[in-house]
């Protein structure tokens, strides 16, 4: 009997701990910053701890179905807490909130079971050995919980699963109390079935653990992932939902399939249109082999290379069966040659000139993309252009990242060329921006290639008019000793996630 | 049975075995001490035999000393179409602080690894710069400008932008930081303090105090802001700022006021300066000679070397001032000169340590350490992706008085210095032993000039600056701190000095 009873304060005392780490745990995983995490949410449950600690004082009847009651609670929301707290993340702006309200909620609750159980066992046992055997077995648990967790749990059942699992455990303290103190509470089918419902439900959850993980790691990718691989650059993540296919780098939305070509056509066509005697062509970044699909629409087009720096990336676009579809087979074609190098070294160390370049990179959320978009990479990208030639960057939107947009379309011109900025609208990514850097004057061209879904003849002017709320707004050069366009993204991206 | 007494002690034997065997094997790191210069120095210390030269010549003016000074009395000499002159250095390599290394991934430096953008006021460095592409039309070439971001601090648990501590900082710091900032632009308007300093320096009572003494007391009592003024007196001039002359703490602020975010860098730091001068030079350059005595005879300077014995009708004294006593027959000991003793390592990583959410930066500095930080050799690359590079690590034993420094350094062997420096770095890069293959350390035990309260103004320093003669002194040491810029205007101006003397002014 007494060891079945300190069994229930080891168990009881493991839970305790396992929701408090995995709040820790997650909070860390998903907010960064360690020692700030472990440290508030310690420190909010031990308080909580003390809340239920004297909270306790005013239950005095019925203790035991208290008990059994308190402990079904602690097992509802300690089991379900890394399930709300993913999901809250994923879906919601109030993660915070969720975080410590259910921290304060598991640990009050914690604090209860204790002073409580001390309370019904006291007729039972002497004071000193009371103490001394709670307190023992509520640490030992503890203790096991400890190592329990980074040794087993976590690796193996995964922060889901290992709350709901000690969720179950807390259910089966409460179902195995109505009969270790059946006396006390007498017939209580209420109590029991309420158990019951408990287990059942935690279980379920355990079932379905996969699911809620799956919906909340994938919180960004909302869809099913088709393919997943972290490369030494970057991790690139295809994603699939019906027809549309989306791909990101680094979680950031590169295409999606449904619109891309409202994307692609807008990079190639206005310049490369307008050059008819094009005959070499490079890209720059772009190994999806999008743009390449739409340059291939070009006759006169001989060559067209493209660098990209992983070859991950162009191998997948290359050999994939759903994504070489998507782009026609473009970096197994012929004229295509495709060489995995950094594009601002390669540029340093070739002299090829071309009659139309296309700088594709992901926008510049770090020091080292931002490179890619200083004055220097374009001066020497310009020195690379044939006589007459174009060059074409994409350049981040002129809605949401207005300062950016005009920082980029501001070092081109700083590079020495003639500036035409432009954009477009992509439903997936919203407006988009490009301009165009030239030597020579430059005009919309006015014959294009057939086929196009989206731009024709008469809309192709048109991308070159901005509306009130994307005209240019001052902005400095990005430069290779002061990166403001880094700077600037990043200020005009947080302000539009909040 | 088992004695109460073995049954506490067995814990005691086990636990260490124990964690001997359960140690993670961290993974070898090779390399060893480069470039010691020591033993020929203790040579001529202690007056050492040297062989008689077997050869003679008459060169009408020999530079001793192949650092910053003495290559840019070459260069200045060379520019004026005087062309009769030789440049000797004891070591292989020329470039004194400015060497530099090369591996696999990188070049690197050794020593000297950037020039502030300097302003209009210093035309020689700008006429240099101009020389070698760096500056065209008034503008300076992008490559070579520090790219961003140039410098962070790791300061309580994470690395924050720049290396001012902002992190933790209560008002009353910034408060205090913007006090010494009005303060400091007090100063830089007198017009004072300048680069080169001779220019426009005058003795001033703040030499007399340390830079310690004088934020005690100007009542700046903010801990970050003494930790950062104590870092840059450390960084600069290889002192704690308690034992350097005030004057010097705030020529280090107040004498910079750049027209374009720098400063000017390269892999190989002012190696890059050094490799272009010695190639623009090679033909006056004789490595590996180490002059072992300067005799006067007549209107002549007899300059012995191993090899050669060169008959000059001027001198250039580039080497260190205090070695002008072991080598010039009848020069007075160099009073009054103090050098602070350096170590510096580079660490080749082939793997990038963890930078959590930060990007590593050019110069990374570690809060509360005793050392430096690093730089990083790669930070000046084009690439977007670099997944292995070289760091430079940066030690002034500045907690100690020189000689104590000195002597540590030659004491403690490699193997000592390599768990220093990996232990210092594990504090912002917990997996650095996993990262770093080989680590190449050089003692420099007078690496650069300390200007000690007193010292800038003293009469000792103002009689080195006037010719002997026919000879004249040019290092770096002469203006108390070691800087590029300091190196050059010295160099030039013993050149200029040294034209007079063969009639060529």
């Amino acid at each position: 009997m007494s060891i079945a009873l300190f069994l229930s304060v080891f168990l009881i005392a493991a839970c305790g701990l396992i929701y408090e780490l995995i709040a820790g745990t997650l909070a860390s995983y998903l907010l960064g910053d360690t020692i700030f995490q472990f440290s508030t949410i310690i420190g909010c449950y031990l308080f909580a701890m003390g809340i239920g600690s004297y909270l306790s004082r005013f239950l005095h009847r019925g203790l035991v179905a208290r008990f059994v009651s308190i402990e079904l609670m602690v097992g509802v929301v300690g089991g379900f807490s890394s399930s709300l707290l993913f999901l809250a993340f994923a879906y919601t702006e109030a993660f915070r909130l969720v975080l410590y309200v259910v921290v304060i909620l598991v640990g009050t609750l914690v604090g209860l079971e204790i002073p409580l159980l001390m309370r019904i066992l006291k007729e039972r046992f002497q004071f000193r050995e009371l103490v001394s055997h709670v307190l023992t077995f509520d640490y030992l648990g503890a203790l096991g919980a400890s190592l329990l967790f980074p040794i087993l749990l976590v690796p193996k059942l995964g922060l889901v699963r290992s709350a709901l699992v000690f969720g179950i455990f807390n259910a089966g303290v409460a179902l195995w109390s109505t009969y270790l103190f059946r006396e006390q509470i007498g017939r209580s089918h209420y109590l029991r079935a309420g158990c019951f419902v408990v287990v059942a439900l935690l279980g379920v959850g355990t079932i379905f653990a996969d699911r809620i993980s799956n919906a909340a790691d994938n919180s960004l990718y909302a869809d099913e992932v088709i393919f997943s691989r972290t490369t030494p650059y970057q991790r690139i993540v295809l994603t699939k939902w019906k027809d549309d296919l989306r791909l990101f780098l680094n979680s950031h939305l590169q295409f999606s399939s449904r619109d891309e070509y409202r994307y692609h056509e807008a990079l190639v066509h206005p310049g490369l249109a307008a050059l008819p005697g094009a005959h070499h062509v490079l890209v720059l970044g772009g190994g999806d082999g999008l743009a390449v699909r739409e340059i291939l629409k070009y006759p006169s087009v001989e060559s067209i290379t493209l660098v990209d720096l992983d070859p991950e990336m162009t191998r997948l676009f290359s050999t994939h069966p759903v994504m070489s579809g998507l782009n026609q087979h473009s970096l197994t074609n012929a004229r295509v040659h495709v060489i995995n190098a950094d594009a601002f070294r390669w540029l340093d160390t070739n002299t090829e000139q071309y009659d139309f370049i296309v700088a594709d990179f992901p926008d510049p959320t770090s020091y080292a993309l931002g490179k890619l978009f200083t004055t220097a990479f374009y001066r020497l990208a310009a020195k690379h252009l044939a006589s007459g030639g174009l060059i074409v960057v994409q350049s981040t939107s002129p809605l949401f990242a207005r300062q950016s947009y005009w920082c980029i379309v501001e070092s081109v011109k700083q590079a020495g060329l003639r500036v035409y900025p432009y954009h477009v609208y992509v439903p997936s990514f919203g407006e988009w921006g490009y301009v165009i850097g030239s030597f020579e004057p430059y005009e919309p061209p006015k014959q294009l290639p057939s086929g196009l879904r989206f731009l024709s003849t008469a809309n192709v002017a048109e991308l070159f008019v901005f509306p009130v709320d994307m005209q240019p707004v001052p902005a400095e050069p990005n430069r290779l000793n002061d990166q403001v366009l880094v700077r600037y993204y990043e200020q005009e991206w947080k302000d539009v996630a909040h | 049975m088992i004695s109460r007494r073995q049954f506490v002690a067995a814990p005691a034997l086990i636990g260490p075995a124990l964690i001997g065997l359960s140690r993670k094997t961290d993974r070898p790191v090779t390399g060893g001490f480069v470039n010691d210069s020591f033993p020929l120095g203790h040579r001529l210390r202690d007056r050492a035999a040297f062989p008689k030269p077997a050869q003679q010549l008459r060169v009408p003016i020999v530079i001793v000393g192949g650092g910053m000074a003495g290559l840019s009395a070459a260069w200045h000499l060379d520019k004026r179409g005087f062309h009769d002159f030789v440049l000797l250095e004891m070591e292989q390599q020329a470039g004194g602080n400015s060497r530099w290394g090369e591996n696999e991934i990188s070049r690197f430096p050794w020593a000297a690894h950037y020039v502030p953008v300097p302003a209009k006021g210093d035309s020689l460095a700008r006429e240099l710069f101009e020389e070698l592409g760096v500056l065209r039309d008034g503008k300076w070439d992008e490559r070579v400008l520090c790219f961003d971001p140039q410098e962070r601090l790791f300061i309580n648990g994470r690395w924050q932008e720049g290396i001012e501590p902002e992190d933790g900082a209560t008002p009353k710091d910034r408060a205090q930081y913007r006090r010494f900032m009005e303060k400091i632009g007090e100063f830089r308007s007198t017009g004072q303090f300048t680069v080169p300093m001779e220019n426009r320096a005058k003795a001033s009572p703040l030499d007399r105090m340390s830079m310690a003494d004088w934020l005690v007391q100007q009542g700046f009592g903010s801990a970050p802001l003494g930790w950062y003024v104590n870092y840059a007196c450390r960084d600069d001039y290889g002192a704690l700022a308690k034992d350097t002359s005030a004057w010097a703490g705030i020529q280090y602020f107040a004498s910079r006021e750049p027209e374009e975010k720098g400063p000017l860098t390269w892999p190989e730091g002012n190696g890059w300066i050094a490799a272009r001068l010695i190639d623009k030079l090679k033909r006056y350059l004789r490595t590996g000679g180490m002059v072992y005595g300067v005799v006067r005879s007549g209107n002549t300077i007899r300059v012995l070397t191993e090899r050669t014995e060169y008959v000059a009708d001027a001198l250039i004294w580039a080497a260190p001032t205090f070695l002008a006593s072991y080598v010039i027959e009848g020069a007075p000991r160099a009073e009054g000169f103090q050098y602070s003793p350096w170590l510096t390592a580079n660490l080749t990583l082939d793997r990038i340590p963890d930078q959590k959410n930060a990007e590593p930066a050019w110069d990374n500095v570690i809060y509360d350490s005793p050392a430096l930080g690093y730089v990083n050799a790669t930070h000046m690359s084009l690439a977007t992706h670099v997944d292995r590079t070289v760091w430079t690590f940066y030690w002034s034993l500045a907690e100690y008085r020189p000689e104590e420094g000195r002597r540590l350094l030659l004491a403690r062997d490699w193997n000592y210095w390599k768990e220093a420096i990996l232990n210092d770095l594990a504090r912002a890069h917990p997996d650095i032993r996993q990262c770093v293959a080989h680590i190449d350390i050089m003692r420099i035990g007078h690496a650069m000039a300390r200007p000690s309260p007193g010292f800038l103004f003293s009469e000792e320093r103002g009689r080195w600056l006037k010719p002997a003669g026919n000879m004249f002194f040019a290092n770096s040491d002469l203006s108390g701190f070691s800087i590029f810029e300091e190196a050059q205007y010295r160099g030039v101006e013993a050149a200029r000095g040294a034209l007079r003397v063969v009639g060529r002014a």
